[in-house]
């Protein structure tokens, strides 16, 4: 690491979401960086799992050997690319041999069909392209949101991202599924002004089933951060999975969790979607809950009017 | 011309098929015929991996006496590992954080250290790139194909399949018997992803009425009329065999909702699947429910799926299994004391032969349409769904 690295910290930046409403107050920048420690089964952004660039393909861009072909010559790794005799002539691609493919060799593909996900950012390099919105920013109440993957995995980066948006005068928040060291918690949370967080299952067992590891610590961390931060204002949030987590024991659970704190501002229910299944496939990867549905809305009405009644709101 | 081996090593990559001890068998018996010591790796590469997970150590060492009793055993002594990647492997770091190392060089390193000169790997299509990049970096060794499937390129006849075909028809024999019985419709799914082998083979022997194959796209419609003048012609059950990798003509599906995973398959190579990813699944049963769906729907007649699945995997060798375990094992010994490296044992009737690695990944040994087993079929009136 160099001594600038130490000033600077750089961190892989998915993408850079403009104007977004769901992320926290008023009109908001999400930056999506990448890199996540759960493995959540219905992940609507499987390109965030993985911390470094990875690749994609998406077969309907491709135009094929005879009109094309660059991938199947150097600098592509020999073998990363090929088609099959007898079907048509797209390119497949053997996932084993195509990650020693860099950044600069997959763009050469002139149609897009081969993607990275993920490059590398400066924190000014961030900043500045969030500064671009920062009149909406005044207007609604709006401000820069972490998101990821996981931010809190990039502590440094992410302290520093939000460090320098306040000095910009921007309101902070971050989304987070809370399974990182305590330390990476208190490097972050001094900066943010509003933590996002899931509360995805329950039942420890069942945690590790569905996000590839229990909840123990994410419990633990979220009711630490509650106390030791009470200037910040958090707000709990649910996935609502059909079959796993809509059931009222849950969102109970979550609420004698989280209704002894005061700062705890809200508890959202996202009702599940399937707007990620197509990138499985571009990463080569099969999207496993197949079968799933989004929950009712009559389901959705239950549980939000449990909510509702705990925080006050509403109703008889 | 002489060689510097004296200690080998064998693994098995992916997962069981009949005739692995054979194979051992063959490996060991060849290589005492000339001095060597034959040295096998637990579960993949873990046994070198992961030593910690082996009171018994990673390593087992055979000698002659030990394998002459194993040619016909089911199983594996030396266990397999269905993804066994060095450059990928999942590691907790001191904070409980989950990552990915490469530990391709600590296993070169390892495989020094224990003396091990060359290996030889039982691997399918998926760990076959693995075993090419390992030898890219240094590794000396032969690649084995083995194959429930059949569907490894460059040899007709990959270690497994006849034992699985031999088990698909006797099982699905049964459920003709148990269709006949109830007056329904058996759907049987058998292993075949990219190719249609086994369904093809399996299906002839039993006379099915119509079998699906990755390589002809069906349409259910032409099925359900064959099954229906069978039916108007007094015939009260039938008998349909399909490979889990068979897919409908495009719009051709009335009603069932288009599946994701078929039109993903077009594009992933055979290292997508296994264990990699977490959200890599088995997606075994899904063609078999979809056709007996669908058929009930357009027949009017009860439908029943059955899954075969990794039970065609299980069971002992068959003669044949046994013969090609112990001659695959004792050719690539032959390869070995040849000075050669970074091949795989190819059976090219009548001679078993080398072919480089590079010419063996990326491709699969599909049916070709003009196939005769395809034209028999045909012959037979069996509706391969076209």
């Amino acid at each position: 690491m160099t001594t600038t690295d130490l000033l600077e910290p750089t961190g892989t930046v998915l993408n850079i979401q403009h104007f977004c409403t769901h992320d926290g107050p008023g009109i908001r920048t999400t930056v999506f960086l990448k890199g996540c420690s759960l493995r959540c089964k219905w992940c609507s952004n499987p390109e965030s799992i993985q911390p470094k660039p990875e690749l994609a393909y998406n077969p309907d861009k491709c135009i094929g050997k005879a009109q094309c072909g660059f991938c199947l010559k150097p600098p592509f790794a020999e073998g990363a690319m090929y088609v099959v005799d007898g079907s048509d002539d797209k390119i497949h691609v053997n996932w084993d041999l195509a990650g020693d493919c860099d950044a600069e060799t997959i763009d050469l593909c002139p149609t897009g069909a081969l993607h990275m996900f993920g490059q590398r950012m400066t924190v000014d390099e961030v900043l500045d392209e969030v500064a671009q919105d920062s009149s909406f920013y005044r207007e609604s109440g709006g401000g820069i949101t972490l998101s990821g993957g996981e931010c809190l995995l990039v502590p440094d980066f992410s302290a520093a991202l939000l460090a320098g948006a306040h000095k910009r005068g921007f309101n902070t928040a971050i989304e987070t599924g809370g399974n990182v060291p305590w330390r990476f918690f208190e490097k972050v949370l001094p900066h943010a002004d509003l933590v996002l967080h899931d509360r995805k299952v329950t039942d420890p067992a069942r945690h590790k089933k569905w996000c590839g590891v229990d909840n123990v610590r994410i419990n633990a961390n979220f009711e630490k951060a509650y106390s030791t931060f009470p200037d910040t204002k958090f707000i709990a949030r649910t996935p609502v999975i059909p079959g796993v987590n809509d059931d009222e024991e849950h969102i109970r659970a979550v609420l004698a969790s989280i209704r002894p704190y005061p700062n705890v501002i809200d508890y959202e229910l996202l009702p599940y979607h399937r707007y990620g299944e197509n990138k499985y496939n571009f990463l080569g990867r099969v999207y496993e809950l197949h079968d799933f549905q989004s929950p009712s809305p009559e389901s959705l009405s239950r549980l939000q009017a449990i909510i509702d009644e705990a925080f006050g709101r509403g109703g008889s | 011309m002489p060689t510097s081996t004296k200690r080998i090593a064998i693994n098995f990559g992916g997962g069981y098929v009949p005739g692995l001890n054979a194979l051992i068998a063959g490996t060991v018996m060849a290589a005492s015929e000339i001095g060597w010591e034959v040295v096998g790796i637990r579960d993949g590469y873990d046994g070198l991996l992961f030593p910690e997970r082996y009171p018994a150590g990673g390593l087992l060492r055979f000698d002659r006496e030990m394998v002459e009793y194993l040619t016909g055993a089911s199983g594996s002594v030396l266990g397999t590992a269905a993804r066994s990647d060095p450059f990928h492997v999942r590691a907790v770091d001191e904070d409980g954080m989950l990552r990915e190392e490469d530990r391709s060089d600590e296993l070169l390193d390892a495989i020094r250290s224990h003396g091990i000169d060359a290996v030889i790997s039982v691997v399918g299509s998926a760990p076959l790139s693995i075993l090419w990049k390992l030898s890219r970096k240094g590794l000396k060794t032969i690649a084995v194909p083995k194959s429930v499937e059949n569907d490894m390129a460059t040899t007709e006849l990959s270690f497994g399949f006849d034992s699985a075909l031999s088990f698909a028809t006797e099982t699905i024999e049964r459920v003709r018997r148990a269709a006949e019985s109830t007056r329904q419709i058996g759907i049987v799914e058998v292993p075949g992803e990219r190719a249609g082998w086994l369904a093809l083979q399996s299906g002839i022997a039993v006379c099915a009425d119509a079998i699906l194959i990755p390589e002809i796209r069906y349409d259910l419609h032409k099925v359900a009329e064959k099954l229906c003048e069978k039916a108007e012609s007094g015939r009260d059950h039938a008998l349909v065999v399909v490979a889990e990798g068979a897919t409908p003509v495009i719009g051709a599906a009335p009603s069932s909702d288009s599946s994701p995973v078929d039109s993903l398959r077009a594009s992933l190579s055979p290292g997508a699947f296994g264990e990699q990813g977490a959200h890599v699944i088995e997606r075994s049963g899904h063609v078999a429910q979809k056709v007996a769906l669908e058929l009930q729907r357009l027949t009017n007649h009860e439908t029943y799926p059955l899954v075969l699945g990794h039970l065609v995997s299980g069971g002992p060798p068959t003669a044949a299994d046994r013969q090609l375990g112990l001659a695959y094992g004792a050719a690539a010994v032959r390869a070995l004391q040849d000075n050669q490296s970074g091949v795989m044992v190819s059976f090219q009737p009548p001679e078993l032969k080398f072919i480089p690695l590079a010419d063996a990944i990326n491709k699969a040994r599909i049916l070709p349409a003009d196939s005769v087993f395809v034209q028999v079929a045909r012959a037979l009136g069996i509706s391969l769904g076209d």
